[in-house]
């Protein structure tokens, strides 16, 4: 089993990130290597992402099941590949303001617990959280474009997104695959956070 | 297209290397060590060529590493067996060249270049024990390469190849080979992908990359196309010109160019003319277009082949979305080797020994002269559930659903032969022979498993007859294979015993060499044994670079 745990502050209040949450299509395009996805239904989601496994990029075909709609607390859910051979549960957890905020980067940083072997499905959530994370931070999507807000004080952070998720690769190859997927994902991460950043930054006119 | 000598080189070296595999890198290293200045030019993004794509087994005869192993050999052996493979399709004086040299350049790469050989213990020739001279224990593979030696090149090499596993060849076959790959040691895999650790092709090449770009620092450009040769007025070849950031690169070799870009496998047009296939795909990188033959032909460089249908072409299918380096990517079909798997054609008739693809070559390619047809093209594969429930398809293990896209299913035999078109009561009437057969073991139609090579590579160990097991328990799977070449191919430039490019008029070009599979391949003949290829790149390699730095 695999596990990756991420943790963030925004100045956002925890309803702003509810409701950028709970609407997969806001954010479902940003996702590294997405393709599509398609909502069955409120709770269930089946995904395509084009991913790199070694040297042969796949296309990753998974269901999302949502067990619990908690907002704006808590959102929990759980995968299942449909031509990967794993299985995974996760929680998305959202709490109000905290003395967290100050976290040597200005608010709103992102702080994330990478375990040794969070394996590609981990890898990829991983960038989903941190796309939540920075897109939260910087502007939400219900908010006006022109309207502007003074940098946040240190400590000034009003809520906290928590992420959670457990990966169990399928299949004899699963400690292989994992290996060979590490390199282009963390690279893949670190392109969509760079990317969201300037984004935000282009947003806020920065 | 100019040839013409420029008003100024952008780059001026002795020696220039055109390809980064075995064949240019041994070519560059021999030139570099005496005392040339050498610069290797690639089309691809990353350092290694074909090679470091491949299975990196080198077929290395009486090797030093070969008696350490206590396997024993001997030179006359070699003749014989190289005798045997050629069929008599190949140039005498090139082979005696090749057979006197290997061992001495072998070695030359490992002594010098720091490449770690081993012997593959217990490995067998294709044709063992049947051929004259064949023998065990002949190919060479390198120890595990750490990438993290490469340092800035590290990323600009092949560090896995789709084909091949990260396992060395040791654990592969101590494994229960590629049969058996469900029950692999994955952690101990995993653990060799996360340090970079490199096996097969990519380890090998590593190795020599390391040699040449950053022990001897020999200056390397990729995604640096040669697009010409330039000639002076005598015709010697006294350089190149490449595009480099889509503008001309004019580099002067004042020594030689020595050009190993692999083949053709990429051109369709050339492929399917040269291999006689009415289609054609490519397991390889995308990369590799016959450049040697069009840049030869301007200058008057003479094409040679050899007969097309017994060397290293395949069979096999693209899982639909899998892609590598932006090109779908296609896999050659082992399948066929393992038990209860058969082919068929469309008549529903088997028609080879599947389990050694040097048998079911020929026969697939063999022509109906009544009917103007290849009545064996194209050919199914087949399996059934025995199968599935045991080995993996492709990308796709026990368990996991084959698309549709990409396999027929059927709950009976009959269903699955109308689903494929093909002849479904000669397909009952085939699969009812075969598995009178298959209770005991046996092929008696065309002795699937006879060889060693066969059961070792893709035989299950576990049967009887590790090739070789009932097809029956529905449901059935069907899958329509097409031409998977592995960029070994039958057209090349026409060599001498020096490595240099023969002119049409019968003389050598001088400054122009060819090496690895861009030189034709006449010193083998009508033959293909793995290891041949990467060991007669190395050589030719170091013939040629040698030649070139006036040290031969």
């Amino acid at each position: 089993m695999a596990e990756v745990q991420h943790s963030a502050t925004s100045t956002e209040p925890i309803e702003s990130i509810w409701d950028f949450v709970k609407e997969i299509d806001n954010w479902a395009p940003m996702v590294t290597g997405y393709q599509q996805h398609e909502k069955e239904n409120e709770n269930d989601s089946v995904w395509v992402l084009k991913g790199d496994l070694g040297s042969v990029t796949r296309m990753l075909k998974f269901k999302v099941h949502v067990t619990e709609w908690a907002g704006p607390e808590r959102v929990t859910f759980e995968l299942e590949g449909i031509n990967e051979m794993m299985t995974g549960k996760g929680v998305f957890a959202m709490s109000g303001s905290s003395d967290t905020g100050d976290t040597g980067a200005g608010a709103g940083a992102a702080e994330i617990t990478r375990p040794a072997e969070p394996g590609f499905f981990g890898r990829l959530w991983a960038s989903i959280v941190r796309f939540f994370v920075y897109k939260v931070m910087g502007r939400n999507e219900s908010r006006p474009a022109q309207e502007s807000r003074p940098p946040a004080e240190p400590g000034a952070a009003c809520s906290e997104l928590r992420f959670s998720l457990e990966i169990t690769p399928g299949g004899p190859m699963g400690p292989m695959i994992n290996a060979m997927v590490r390199p282009a994902l963390v690279v893949a991460a670190e392109d969509l956070a760079r990317d969201i950043v300037a984004r935000v930054e282009a947003d806020n006119g920065a | 297209m100019s040839t013409r000598i420029p008003a100024q080189w952008d780059l001026e070296v002795d020696v220039v290397a055109v390809g980064s595999g075995l064949g240019s890198i041994t070519a560059a290293l021999v030139a570099h060590d005496a005392g040339k200045r050498v610069a290797i030019l690639d089309k691809a993004p990353k350092l290694g060529g074909l090679c470091g794509y491949g299975g990196g087994e080198v077929f290395v005869p009486n090797s030093r590493y070969m008696k350490a192993a206590g396997a024993p050999d001997s030179d006359d052996a070699a003749r014989e067996y190289f005798k045997f493979l050629s069929g008599g399709f190949n140039d005498p004086e090139l082979t005696d060249k090749l057979i006197a040299t290997y061992r001495e350049a072998v070695e030359y790469t490992g002594d010098k270049a720091g490449v770690k050989w081993e012997s593959v213990v217990g490995l067998d020739d294709y044709y063992y024990p049947d051929a004259p001279g064949s023998a065990t224990g002949r190919y060479l593979a390198v120890a595990p390469f750490n990438g993290a030696e490469l340092g800035e090149w590290q990323t600009k090499t092949w560090a896995s190849s789709p084909h091949f596993p990260p396992a060395t060849h040791e654990e592969m076959y101590a494994w229960g080979g590629l049969a058996n790959i469900t029950k692999w040691d994955y952690e101990k895999l995993g653990q060799r992908v996360a340090e970079d650790h490199r096996t097969f092709g990519p380890g090998m090449m590593g190795y020599f990359v390391k040699a040449a770009v950053v022990d001897r620092k020999i200056e390397a450009h990729t995604e640096t196309p040669v697009r010409a040769l330039i000639t002076d007025d005598d015709g010697r070849v006294v350089g190149v010109r490449a595009e480099k950031d889509g503008k001309d690169f004019f580099v002067r070799g004042t020594s030689g160019v020595i050009v190993g870009v692999g083949g053709y496998d990429h051109n369709k047009k050339l492929a399917m003319m040269h291999e006689e296939a009415h289609d054609w795909n490519s397991a390889t990188q995308p990369y590799f277009h016959g450049d040697h033959l069009v840049m030869g032909a301007e200058i008057g460089a003479e094409v040679a082949s050899v007969p097309p249908f017994n060397l290293a072409m395949f069979y096999g299918y693209s899982i639909p979305g899998e892609e590598h380096d932006g090109a779908p990517l296609w896999r050659s079909s082992w399948e066929c080797g393992c038990p209860h798997a058969i082919w068929v054609n469309k008549a529903g008739e088997r028609f080879c020994d599947e389990s050694f693809y040097k048998d079911y070559q020929p026969r697939i390619r063999q022509w109906n002269g009544r009917t103007q047809t290849q009545d064996n093209v194209p050919p199914y594969l087949i399996l059934d559930t025995n199968y599935r429930e045991r080995y993996p398809l492709g990308s796709f293990m026990p368990g996991m659903e084959i698309p549709e896209e990409l396999a027929v299913k059927a709950d009976t035999a009959r269903e699955l032969a109308e689903k494929l078109g093909i002849d479904a009561d000669q397909f009952e009437k085939t699969l009812a022979e075969f598995n009178e057969g298959a209770r005991e073991g046996k092929d008696p139609a065309f002795g699937a498993g006879h060889f060693p090579w066969s059961n070792r590579l893709a035989g299950d160990p576990n049967y009887p007859n590790p090739n070789v097991g009932v097809v029956e328990k529905p449901p059935f799977y069907g899958i329509k294979l097409s031409p998977v070449g592995v960029g070994i191919n039958s057209h090349g430039l026409r060599t001498n015993t020096d490595g240099q490019v023969m002119h049409v008029r019968g003389n050598p070009i001088p400054g122009l060499y060819a090496v690895g599979i861009s030189a034709a391949l006449l010193d083998l003949g009508n033959a293909y044994q793995s290891g041949t290829s990467n060991m007669r790149a190395i050589t030719w390699g170091y013939i040629a670079g040698r030649h070139a730095s006036g040290a031969s």
